[in-house]
């Protein structure tokens, strides 16, 4: 350690002593798991963004009390992994809550811990419905498949398609998307002529993409985890010609995360999608969202679903921390946001008491280019959406 | 039967795809006994190159590519000399293994750090965007070129290997380094060429396959797997094997994902050992082309 | 020229220089000694660690699960990036036994390590005729087919949302799996320093001595009357037990399992943990394990970012310079200590 870093270091110490004065003050710890590392190392890195962004506006202290987060990287879907360092966060760091997770399996690891140490668990990402169902203590600001397919569905029906097939990667967000699609849109009318499930490791399309011209389908419901499966799919979907024999792609709006918009380039131009937030959104506390992170770190470039994930998640637990005045009951706590609405840069959420999941608007976006730059521009909203798949997905 | 056909020409212009990014491991793993698992990596670096010299300098699609292969083959060529000399020969296996992982995961995080996390992609030229049409079945022009690219390749190494004197030497100092050194032939230079060649293949393969394995860091392990499943059923060092296994592997990818989509995986796998079982040494044992 | 299956299976032994053979083979897991400093060095990490213990349950666990590739590599030389197909079975046995039936954790290791035993030995019964590469291959399309088979069947597995809701009984009826992972640790370390028991008994039996015999020569054991062959498949069984038992440990002590556990990249991992150490010697298992976790502990929690590139320099660093791995440094430090007539260390631990 030189000696700079330790003065520092001392300096900080000392000034926390001496800003600590009044009686009861203290730290509130949360423990943040997502992945830092490895391929989705971007999104723990939105996580900790948002999270700064959220403490350079709203300050680091709320009351008397002190928020510090303390970030775990889990860099792949690993459940034990991700028990292991919520474990040893609880334990070792103390923490009062539990946030983040960006994958389902990683995120249902923490039920029991968070019963047995009476902790709430605020998810940031991990979008599968069923979550919520397994621990009172689960409270999730970001999105579920059905949430954001319901609309879509209807919408679809609407504009007059009648035949559409589904493609999704064969896991369980992808199941949970095929099911939501399904059932809407045949009770709306239309007709599903063909689910496809693509195994998880696929790298070459050009066989679902002769399937799906093969069904004779008008338009195609996609889910595919974000990155190279979804760029090689919009690829493949461009260069056998779908487009141009006028099939319609729609999907939910991860396909079009907005990291992954400068790789896909004119192949996602026209994808049609609905999600909970775009960084294009319109809106003057969007602005400042995205104005505030190009401040602090130059550039926009990652700032995503993830990020707004994040940033009403802390939103949630500032708020927590305010209704127990600097005492953390698990599940007081958690009761004590439950129908708590507010504004947030993605627009008006609210907790529904029963799922303890966000209720939001959807957006139906397509990509298009705005001053030379590929964005999810914002079509039409779907506002008060609640999670369609609570307690009805397996 | 049009059906068939479609699945046919998919799988051939896939297959292809998957001979040029693996045949340069073939080369590596059959005539220098390196099990080479940086092979990923270092097509990935040729695609990062023609990325860069394609987006920020610049280059027309050719240039890049060849830009890509130059830098990439000089760039690995101290590897040689500093590590893989140390770990040359059949009883080195575990030895190849961790060291090539290790390298991976080095060029991972060298990746990582300058060029981030996010998805990296190769601007097409004009000509090799839109589809062609060949009979009822339209393919991407990119997969034609591949396919021709693949088919100029099999050829080139061919002729290289068994036509040329580089080559005739090349396999007797395989079958037999010290009788070869004993009758003049300098095998460090030769192990040095062949080495040169097989990260210039796999480059050659990162770029030219771009379109189908997007680059992003993870890219160097993403797939490697299949990589090793095409050498392991070609077999090592065979080129025409190579390009044998890798068309079977993608007409049977492209037919299990055609006909049973959700059971894609299984029937790739189960072929793979249904193949193995039958050729445990891979369709063309051993020899060089 | 010969292809490197072939040259493989004249048997120059593929682990060759990493494992290096010896007549006194047998003693190089540090004879007596080496058990009970494990045992002796896990006790004091319980004392000295109490806050890491979630860390601590799974080096252990993970510990007997690259103990089980070091029987299959280490004493069999069979090379695989397949192993997690047994751990993975073994888990989801485990977890789909607790949730249905019976919680107890001595039923769930059972279950475990007879499933993986029983997935062990049919498969090594199909696979185990080919060598080098085509095995390799063969072990990567095992394991990607048991994943497949687990994300197929999500009534039973849960498919990628991962098996949860397990919840094992307390042991023995008196411990119970609390968060702060005391029991956890203790039963993960019990069984891990059982596991090296029975495992250096297996290997200094004859069938132990045997295998370590058709991995050195098999023409030899052929021509004494053995099926090289047979004692193959017996190992990866045996092997697969520990596995199975490894990955049931994991579901009691995580009480979830998840697709990964049967994944490609955990097998690569487990065998770089064992390379690591050294193979060869079981307690080689044990150390590379500890190291690399312990390692990738600490620096994902300092920079998670660059991890993977210190860990690379790491594993090319041990292979110029350290080709035994560590537990081969360790030796050879013993060595220079009990004297200069036993200069090559390697040899006599």
């Amino acid at each position: 350690m030189t000696r700079t870093l330790r003065n520092a270091l001392l300096g900080a110490a000392f000034g926390l002593a001496l800003a600590a004065g009044p009686a009861g003050a203290a730290t509130i710890k949360v423990g943040v798991v997502a992945p830092f590392s490895g391929p989705f190392g971007v999104v723990g890195k939105s996580f900790k963004e948002a999270i700064e962004v959220y403490q350079a506006e709203h300050g680091k202290t709320v009351g008397n009390d002190t928020v510090e987060f303390i970030y775990k990287d889990l860099d792949q879907p690993n459940p034990s992994q991700s028990k292991a360092l919520s474990q040893e966060l609880i334990v070792k760091e103390k923490v009062s809550f539990l946030a983040g997770y960006f994958f389902t399996p990683d995120a249902l690891a923490v039920a029991p811990l968070i019963d047995e140490a009476n902790i709430p668990c605020v998810i940031f990402n991990a979008a599968t419905s069923a979550i919520t169902e397994k621990s009172p203590r689960y409270v999730r600001t970001s999105f579920t498949l059905w949430q954001n397919t319901v609309p879509l569905a209807e919408y679809m029906a609407k504009q007059g398609i009648k035949k559409a097939v589904s493609a999704v990667s064969d896991y369980g967000p992808g199941i949970d998307g095929e099911a939501a699609f399904k059932t809407t849109f045949e009770k709306h009318g239309g007709t599903v002529v063909d689910t496809i499930r693509m195994p998880l490791k696929s790298t070459d399309f050009a066989p679902f993409m002769q399937r799906i011209k093969d069904s004779g389908a008008e338009a195609v419901y996609a889910f595919l985890p974000a990155g190279p499966a979804t760029l090689a799919f919009a690829k493949a979907f461009n260069d056998t010609g779908l487009r141009a024999a006028g099939i319609k792609f729609f999907g939910p709006g991860d396909l079009t995360q907005e990291p992954d918009l400068p790789a896909l380039g004119d192949a996602a131009m026209g994808i049609t999608t609905t999600f909970n937030y775009s960084r294009a959104h319109d809106s003057a506390m969007n602005k400042a969202f995205v104005a505030k992170h190009k401040e602090m770190f130059g550039s926009v470039d990652s700032v995503t679903f993830t990020s707004v994930g994040a940033y009403d998640g802390v939103h949630v637990i500032y708020q927590m921390i305010k209704n127990g005045g600097g005492k953390i009951d698990g599940a007081k706590a958690v009761e004590s946001v439950k129908g708590m609405s507010w504004e947030s840069p993605r627009g008006s959420l609210t907790i529904d008491p029963d799922s303890r999941h966000v209720t939001q608007t959807i957006y139906l976006r397509t990509v298009e280019k705005v001053d030379g730059k590929l964005e999810n521009v914002e079509k039409q909203a779907f506002p008060k959406q609640p999670d369609y798949g609570y307690k009805l997905a397996k | 039967m049009e059906t068939m056909f479609g699945i046919a020409v998919d799988g051939v212009a896939y297959g292809m795809i998957l001979f040029i990014i693996s045949v340069g491991l073939s080369v590596t793993l059959g005539l220098m006994r390196v099990v080479n698992l940086a092979h990923g990596a270092f097509a990935m670096v040729g695609g990062y190159v023609a990325s860069y010299a394609a987006q920020e300098a610049g280059l027309p699609y050719a240039a890049a590519l060849v830009a890509a292969v130059a830098l990439t083959v000089l760039a690995t060529l101290p590897l040689e000399r500093l590590l893989y000399r140390r770990i040359y020969g059949s009883a080195n296996e575990l030895a190849q293994v961790l060291l090539t992982i290790g390298l991976t995961f080095v060029i991972v995080a060298g990746i990582n750090y300058l060029f981030g996390p996010t998805l990296k992609r190769i601007p097409l030229p004009e000509l090799l965007t839109g589809t062609v049409e060949l009979g009822p079945k339209a393919i991407p022009a990119h997969r034609a070129f591949v396919i021709a690219a693949g088919a100029a390749t099999l050829l080139g190494l061919w002729w290289l290997l068994e036509r040329t004197d580089f080559g005739i030497r090349l396999r007797a100092a395989v079958d037999d380094p010290a009788m070869a050194a004993a009758l003049g032939i300098r095998t460090e230079r030769l192990y040095l060429a062949t080495f040169a060649l097989g990260t210039g293949l796999a480059a050659l393969g990162g770029v030219l396959g771009a379109e189908l394995l997007p680059l992003e860091p993870y890219y160097a392990i993403r797939y490697i797997v299949l990589f090793l499943a095409v050498v392991a059923v070609g077999g090592a060092g065979s080129i025409f094997g190579s390009a044998a296994a890798a068309l079977a592997l993608g007409i049977v990818d492209t037919a299990g994902k055609y006909l049973i989509p959700s059971f894609g995986e299984f029937f790739f796998y189960a072929a793979l050992i249904l193949i193995l079982f039958r050729w445990p040494h891979g369709f063309f044992k051993g020899r060089t082309a | 020229m010969t292809s490197v299956a072939e040259r493989d299976g004249k048997g120059d032994g593929k682990a060759g220089r990493m494992t290096g053979r010896t007549p006194l083979a047998a003693r190089r897991d540090l004879g007596w000694i080496g058990i009970p400093l494990v045992a002796a060095v896990g006790l004091a990490a319980f004392w000295l660690l109490p806050d890491d213990l979630a860390l601590l349950t799974r080096i252990a666990a993970s510990a007997l699960f690259v103990l089980s590739l070091d029987l299959v590599l280490g004493y069999g030389g069979i090379a695989t990036l397949g192993q997690a197909a047994m751990f993975g079975t073994g888990a989801y046995a485990a977890g789909i036994v607790a949730v249905n039936w019976n919680n107890d954790p001595f039923i769930m290791l059972a279950a475990g390590g007879l499933a993986g035993g029983l997935i062990a030995l049919t498969t090594g019964a199909l696979i185990l005729h080919a060598r080098g590469l085509t095995l390799l291959m063969l072990t990567i399309a095992v394991g990607q087919i048991v994943q497949e088979v687990a994300n197929k069947a999500r009534d039973w597995t849960g498919g990628s949302d991962g098996l949860s809701g397990i919840d094992p009984a307390p042991v023995l009826g008196m411990f119970r799996f609390d968060m702060y992972g005391r029991t956890s640790y203790l039963f993960a370390l019990a069984v891990l320093v059982v596991g090296l028991l029975v495992a250096r008994r297996i290997v200094r039996s004859p069938f132990g001595l045997a295998c370590r015999g058709v991995s050195e020569d098999p023409l030899r054991i052929s021509a004494i009357g053995g099926s090289p062959k047979s004692y193959l498949v017996v190992l990866y069984g045996v092997a697969g037990v520990f596995a199975g038992m490894a990955g049931a440990l994991t579901a009691v002590t995580s009480g979830i399992v998840g697709l990964d556990s049967a994944g490609f990249p955990w097998s690569a991992e487990a065998l770089v943990m064992l390379v690591l150490g050294g193979t060869g010697r079981l307690y080689g298992a044990v150390i590379g394990t500890a190291a690399f976790m312990g390692i990738h502990h600490i620096l994902a929690a300092s920079d998670p970012f660059h991890w993977m590139g210190f860990i690379g320099l790491f594993l090319i660093g041990i292979v110029l310079f350290l080709p035994g791995g560590i537990a081969s440094g360790v030796e050879r430090l013993g060595g220079l200590l009990r004297g200069p007539s036993q200069n090559n260390g390697e040899d006599r631990a």
